[in-house]
């Protein structure tokens, strides 16, 4: 088109207009085409920047986001109130009743032992609830008291699986005089399934004054498994808070208002607290009182009815003592008759012997007489029978004669007349004898009947004689009986006696054990009330998530990020800005003469640079887009990655942010767009005519260096040929320089952070604090038991040094700046020093005077005050008083107030009672350390023991985490190094293509030709890596300023390696850049090279 | 044998689906020593020829020979190493180094190669010894070239090859430039081959090949080479 056209009306120039930018575009997206390589360098450099940007920033919300809605589906607390001596449902009620709040839960948590195989682990026991749910991951929630769930790293470490039992050992309550009951009713449990508690999404599950004094897991049993009467602590909800993103000021805010009306009714609750505890123990007491008394009572009252027991026995005894003397006596005098009854017996008897004796000597005679008779009788009896018998003889001579046949008739009667005479004479006889046997037997009769009466009055008296005897038997019979059962009576009255005598001496035992029984008991009820008295009052902590050290700690990193966030994208928008500047240069500078023709045909500024305005803004939009894209998908991922193995929380939710990405493509889009401008803009200058003749190629300049002959000499040709190139490429140069640079720094800074991080726990505990135990003593301890522990502690051979100390914290401020710190006087200026060193911030060592107190660096930064300020000292007594600052003190970790003691006596007014004593022990062991620990923490005098290598191994693993930021700054560093090393050798090339093509023809080696350029880009990394490590150690502090933690003074110190690192680290990216440029350089087409016009 | 043999030379170039023959079965030979023009139109293969006889480029298929050496067979480090010492390059735009002087220029090329003339001898032999220091930019278009030529023949080559030395000068210093590639010829006892459209300077040659259609049409021996100066055109 002629320049003469562009006067044609308005309506064809649109049209026109059309045609031309379609021309246009097409010849953009036919550059595109050609120059793909270039476009890709942009693209990548707005993807990269965007990427970062994007990426970077949206890590932070997303991270807050993913916690966020994690916390709100668990029905999350807004604040946590606890308290010294439990929560009661009043509390709940009260609390309940405060503006904003929409409910309230009282629960309960304890710790607990849980013995495993080889070991035995503390776990935090708390109780399911519908505040604060745990997630669950596998397996049911506990329904019954027996049930419970665990989270998973226990069941891998103590290898189990859900289904297996576990037995846990609650933590006992060591404040209630009483035997306190179990606070669960069953101990032993199935682990049913594995949560997540959002309660720890940290590793840090604090400390316990169980097993290691660490928690090391968490357990959830069921509601009804808990025994307790009181609860542990309160979670509170408001009703707002679910509008609010946790961690935003708005919800801070909210939450802190609310947090100070809980306040307000505090120190009501607390009171009634006391009152109700005080109230019940009074009455505990009161009833163990009456119980007493009552107890004391019936005690009485059994000894005395014991007593008259005793006494009533012992009456009895006596009776019956009487009754047997009387029983006695009479039993006596009864045997006295019966013995005189018996001998009068006995008298009759005699007599009655005597007469019989005498009647039967008579008797005799009178027998003897009549024996004479009868033997005269007798006598005349014979004679008779004699006589009979003779003629009897006769008679039967007579007789037998008779019956002789030869006898004559005479003789016969002769013989019958003497038989007839014998036989008169024989009667006569026989009445003789008859009349004889009569008297015979007569007389025998009376001697029969004599001797009859006289058996008879024998045996009178024989019966007589058996009586008296048996009648003395029976006496004798009835005396033994009488004096047997006298002698049981006496024995059973000598037993009575003595049971008698047992009884008196167990009521005198029962007596005096319950005297002193009961003394015992009043004892205790005095004590008791002496501890009643000494209740104290209990103390309300009103906290909120920042007290929950996973959340915090998980808010703190996510502004580490966020700070990070914000220096990063920076360097990457310089480094893009810088990129697409040299490229799109390079571009204008290439199709110079295209632009001159478009420029010559009459084309204004406008339409030749939509070219290249197109060209960049597609490479930079394409980039961006892809760029937010991948970032906001990958960064927090990444980063998230990372933090996942420190913190227990469900997967990230990446959200795409949109004032991120807008922001992202508006700034990206500024610097690349903005660069081309600049570079066609430039040129554009010029007129046609210069612009349509080759641009006079760089000229060939002497460098400064070759006047300085005696250098200049020394160098060989291909050195002279590459300090004069680098001396030519002034814009390649520093971009190459810049690039190596910003990698070096970035790596070096990152490393840097590490050592800055790693070295502040063995400053802070080796180098200052180089106590190893510190022990808390108890409260209201007197000096008599201070010194004993303290001797006895010095004696031990495993300690170095006891050094006594005032520890109280408190606050510091100045102006409207607060910082909590704890305030340490030691008892004796010099000893500190042996467990504390206090050294200024030239390294000086301070001593402690009267003058004014010494405050730790980072609590001066952070209150802004110097040596020579007067700040404001609160301790938690609420004792407030304004101190002078004489000295500012090297510390890493926390903030510290040292004054000397008389300082502290001299403004307190009161004297400085240690109660902290700090113990350097000899180098022990691990075990030797834990074993000197528990000891210690056996003495009466302490109360707690903390070890600081304990403290060093919580502490290493917070560090750790920003391990993840040095690999973030590696990894990025590395990235910008390729990116910008790799466009940079492109630009190169392309822009000595027809030099490299020469000295190809001339018959350079590729080795040769890759030197040839190299030695250049070897300078200038050497250069960029120097300037990189000046560079580094700044942003290093840059950016340890930035996320620097409150509570933590990074130590400002780079390891010697980790230069060497960065340096290393940042040659392997260039050595990669260079490998794709020793094959881009080997792939240069001579013939096409050097065909063209110059 | 010849010095240099050009046997059934072939080279095909694809561009997309259509196949070129740059080169079609092109034969010729030269001696040493020999000054030769190629003369044709355009894109009848002169370049090309060069390309491959100076181991820019390969054929794809053929024999070229040089001084008993088969170039067609050489491998990439071969043929560097080849061009490296056999062959001096001059092109129609110098092509020098913008960034190094004159002899600076010259000593690019001297520094690698192990039969090298001394830059200093060599910019006095193209006239320039009192411009050695300048950089290309200070120095016209003809002595820029006579530096591209010295850079050439201060390696001391077997062979120089010149395309279009004179294209992009002006007719005096072209003729300069041809004079003072004929001399190196004669006194060097070089073999010089130059590559030219302009068919006037041929009687300059020993031998003139010409090239048409990827093929060499007519190889004519020269008895009576006329000097430089003696041409017109």
């Amino acid at each position: 088109m002629k320049k003469g056209k562009i006067h044609k009306p308005p309506k064809h120039k649109e049209k026109r207009k059309t045609v031309m930018k379609k021309a246009l575009l097409k010849d953009a997206f036919k550059e595109i085409k050609v120059s793909y390589k270039r476009f890709i360098s942009i693209l990548l450099m707005a993807l990269l920047g965007v990427g970062f940007f994007a990426g970077l920033r949206a890590t932070s919300p997303d991270m807050v986001n993913t916690i966020d809605e994690y916390f709100k589906a668990q029905n999350v607390y807004d604040i946590q109130v606890m308290s010294t001596l439990g929560l009661t449902d009043g509390d709940v009620e009260a609390i309940k009743n405060v503006e904003n709040v929409e409910s309230v839960y009282g629960t309960y948590s304890k710790d607990g032992l849980i013995n495993l195989d080889d070991k035995e682990v503390v776990s935090k026991i708390l109780c399911v609830e519908d505040i604060n749910k745990p997630l669950l991951v596998e397996g049911s929630m506990p329904q019954n008291q027996n049930e419970c769930v665990v989270e998973e790293d226990f069941l891998k470490n103590a290898n189990k699986n859900i289904g297996d039992y576990i037995q846990i050992e609650p933590e006992k309550d060591e404040n209630s005089s009483q035997e306190s009951e179990d606070f669960l009713k069953e101990k032993e449990m199935k682990i049913v399934g594995t949560v997540k508690s959002l309660l720890y999404i940290s590793r840090d599950r604090g400390t316990s004054k169980l097993g290691s004094g660490t928690v090391d897991y968490y357990i959830y049993v069921s509601k009804d498994n808990i025994n307790s009467d009181v609860y542990t602590e309160i979670y509170v909800k408001l009703k707002d808070s679910q509008k609010y993103t946790t961690s935003s000021s708005r919800y801070e805010k909210y939450v802190d208002e609310t947090k100070q009306k809980i306040e307000e009714i505090k120190d009501e609750r607390q009171k009634a607290r006391y009152d109700e505890l005080i109230g019940e123990a009074n009455s505990k007491i009161q009833d163990a009182e009456n119980e007493l008394n009552t107890e004391k009572q019936n005690a009485e009252q059994q000894i005395k009815e014991a007593e008259e027991k005793i006494q009533s026995g012992k009456d009895e005894i006596t009776n019956g003592e009487n009754e047997i003397k009387a029983n006695e006596e009479k039993a006596q005098k009864q045997f006295a008759n019966a013995e005189a009854q018996l001998n009068t017996a006995k008298n009759k008897l005699k007599t009655s012997e005597n007469e019989y004796n005498t009647k039967k000597e008579e008797a005799q005679k009178k027998f003897q007489e009549a024996e004479a008779q009868k033997q005269t009788l007798q006598t005349n009896l014979t004679t008779i029978e004699n006589g009979l018998n003779e003629l009897n003889a006769s008679y039967n001579e007579i007789i037998q004669k008779l019956q002789n046949p030869n006898l004559s008739q005479e003789e016969k009667v002769i013989l019958e007349q003497t038989k007839t005479q014998l036989e008169t004479q024989i009667a006569e006889l026989e009445n003789n004898k008859k009349s004889v046997q009569s008297g015979i037997n007569q007389i025998d009769t009376q001697i029969q009947s004599g001797k009859a009466e006289l058996e008879k009055a024998k045996s009178q008296i024989e019966s007589a004689k058996a009586q008296i005897s048996s009648q003395e038997k029976q006496l004798t019979r009835t005396k033994a009986s009488t004096n047997s059962q006298i002698e049981t009576a006496k024995s059973q009255i000598e037993t009575s006696k003595q049971e008698i005598q047992k009884a008196e001496e167990e009521l005198q035992k029962s007596k005096t054990e319950f005297d002193e029984k009961i003394k015992e008991a009043e004892g205790k009820i005095i004590d008791a009330k002496d501890e009643v008295a000494k209740i104290e009052n209990p103390t309300w902590y009103i906290l909120d998530r920042n007290q929950n050290s996973g959340y915090a700690s998980f808010i703190q990193d996510t502004e580490s990020i966020e700070n990070l966030s914000m220096v990063f994208p920076i360097v990457f928008f310089a480094i893009a800005i810088l990129v697409s500047l040299t490229s799109m240069t390079r571009m204008v500078e290439e199709e110079r003469q295209e632009i001159g023709t478009l420029k010559a045909l009459g084309y204004n500024k406008f339409h030749i640079s939509l070219k290249y305005i197109i060209y960049s803004s597609l490479a930079c939009i394409i980039g961006a887009i892809i760029g937010m894209n991948i970032g906001f998908q990958l960064l927090p991922r990444i980063v998230w990655d990372m933090y996942e193995m420190m913190y227990t929380m469900p997967s990230i939710t990446v959200l795409y942010n949109y004032e991120y990405s807008t922001l992202g493509l508006f700034l990206i889009y500024i610097c690349i767009v903005g660069a081309t401008l600049y570079s066609i803009l430039k040129e554009l200058k010029d007129a046609p005519a210069t612009l349509l003749r080759p641009k006079a190629p760089k000229l060939g300049k002497r460098v400064l260096l070759e006047r300085i002959t005696p250098i200049w000499k020394r160098l060989n040709f291909s050195q002279k040929v590459t300090i004069r190139n680098i001396f030519r490429y002034k814009k390649r140069f520093l971009m190459t320089i810049i690039g190596i640079f910003g990698c070096t720094s970035l790596i070096l800074a990152g490393f840097g952070l590490k050592d800055s991080i790693s070295k502040i726990l063995p400053y802070q505990y080796e180098k200052i604090f180089n106590y190893d135990i510190q022990v808390s003593l108890k409260s209201g301890l007197d000096n008599e038991n201070r010194q004993e522990l303290i001797t006895n502690l010095k004696n031990n051979a495993q300690i170095n040094e006891v050094v006594e100390t005032y520890m109280i914290s408190g606050t510091a401020s100045k102006e409207e700046n607060q910082e909590d710190i704890q305030i340490i006087v030691p008892q004796d200026n010099n000893e500190l020093d042996k467990v504390i060193k206090l050294y200024d911030l030239k390294e000086n060592k301070i001593n402690l005077n009267e003058d004014g107190i010494v405050i730790t660096d980072k609590l001066a930064q952070l209150i802004n005050a110097k040596v020579g300020d007067t700040i404001t000292v609160k301790d938690t007594n609420d004792v407030e008083k304004e101190l002078k600052i004489v000295n500012i003190a090297e510390n890493y970790i926390s903030h510290y107030v040292y004054m000397s003691k008389s300082l502290y006596e001299k403004i307190y007014e009161e004297n400085c009672i240690p109660n902290v004593l700090l113990i350097q022990d000899k180098e022990l062991t691990k075990e030797q350390e834990s074993d000197l620990s528990r000891e210690i923490v056996e003495q009466n005098q302490v109360s707690t023991v903390s070890l600081t290598s304990t403290i060093m191994t919580t502490l290493d693993d917070t560090m750790n985490s920003l391990n993840y930021v040095v690999i973030i700054l590696i990894v990025s560093a590395g990235l910008l190094a390729f990116v910008v090393l790799y466009n940079l050798s492109n630009v190169n090339i392309s822009e000595r293509i027809r030099e490299l093509a020469t000295i190809k023809v001339l018959g350079f080696y590729d080795k040769e030709v890759y030197s040839y350029i190299n030695r250049e880009t070897t300078l200038l990394t050497i250069i960029g890596i120097i300037l990189g490590l000046g560079g580094g150690y700044l942003l290093n502090f840059y950016i340890i300023g930035t996320c620097e933690i409150d509570m933590l003074r990074f130590v400002k110190v780079i390891d010697p390696l980790s230069y060497l690192y960065a340096i290393l680290i940042t040659v392997a990216f260039t050595i990669i850049v260079n490998i794709f440029t020793y094959f881009a350089l080997k792939k240069i087409d001579m013939i096409g090279s050097l065909k063209s016009v110059e | 044998m010849s010095y240099i043999e050009f046997k059934n030379v072939c080279k095909e170039y694809k561009m997309g689906e259509v196949i070129i023959k740059a080169l079609d079965n092109a034969n010729f030979k030269i001696e040493k020593g020999e000054l030769v023009v190629i003369v044709g139109p355009s894109g009848a293969g002169k370049t090309t020829a060069l390309n491959i006889l100076g181991g820019m480029d390969s054929a794809t298929s053929g024999d070229v020979l040089v001084d008993g050496k088969n170039v067609s067979s050489l491998k990439n480090k071969e043929l560097i190493k080849y061009r490296r010492e056999d062959i001096g390059f001059v092109f129609q735009f110098y092509n020098l180094v913008q960034n190094l002087t004159a002899i600076e220029n010259v000593e690019l090329a001297t520094q690698i190669c192990k039969n090298s003339l001394s830059p200093d001898s060599v910019m006095e032999k193209v006239g320039l010894a009192d411009r050695k220091k300048n950089f290309p930019s200070q120095l016209s278009g003809g002595e820029q070239q006579r530096v591209a030529i010295a850079r050439a023949i201060a390696k001391n080559p077997k062979l120089l090859l010149c395309d279009e030395p004179t294209g992009a000068l002006d007719y005096k210093t072209g003729k300069q430039i041809l004079k003072l590639l004929q001399d190196t010829a004669r006194k060097e006892n070089m073999t010089v081959l130059i590559i030219t459209h302009n068919a006037a300077i041929a009687p300059m040659a020993d031998k003139i090949i010409r090239f048409k259609n990827g093929k060499a049409e007519s190889i004519e021996v020269n008895e009576n080479p006329v000097p430089v100066e003696q041409i017109e055109w």
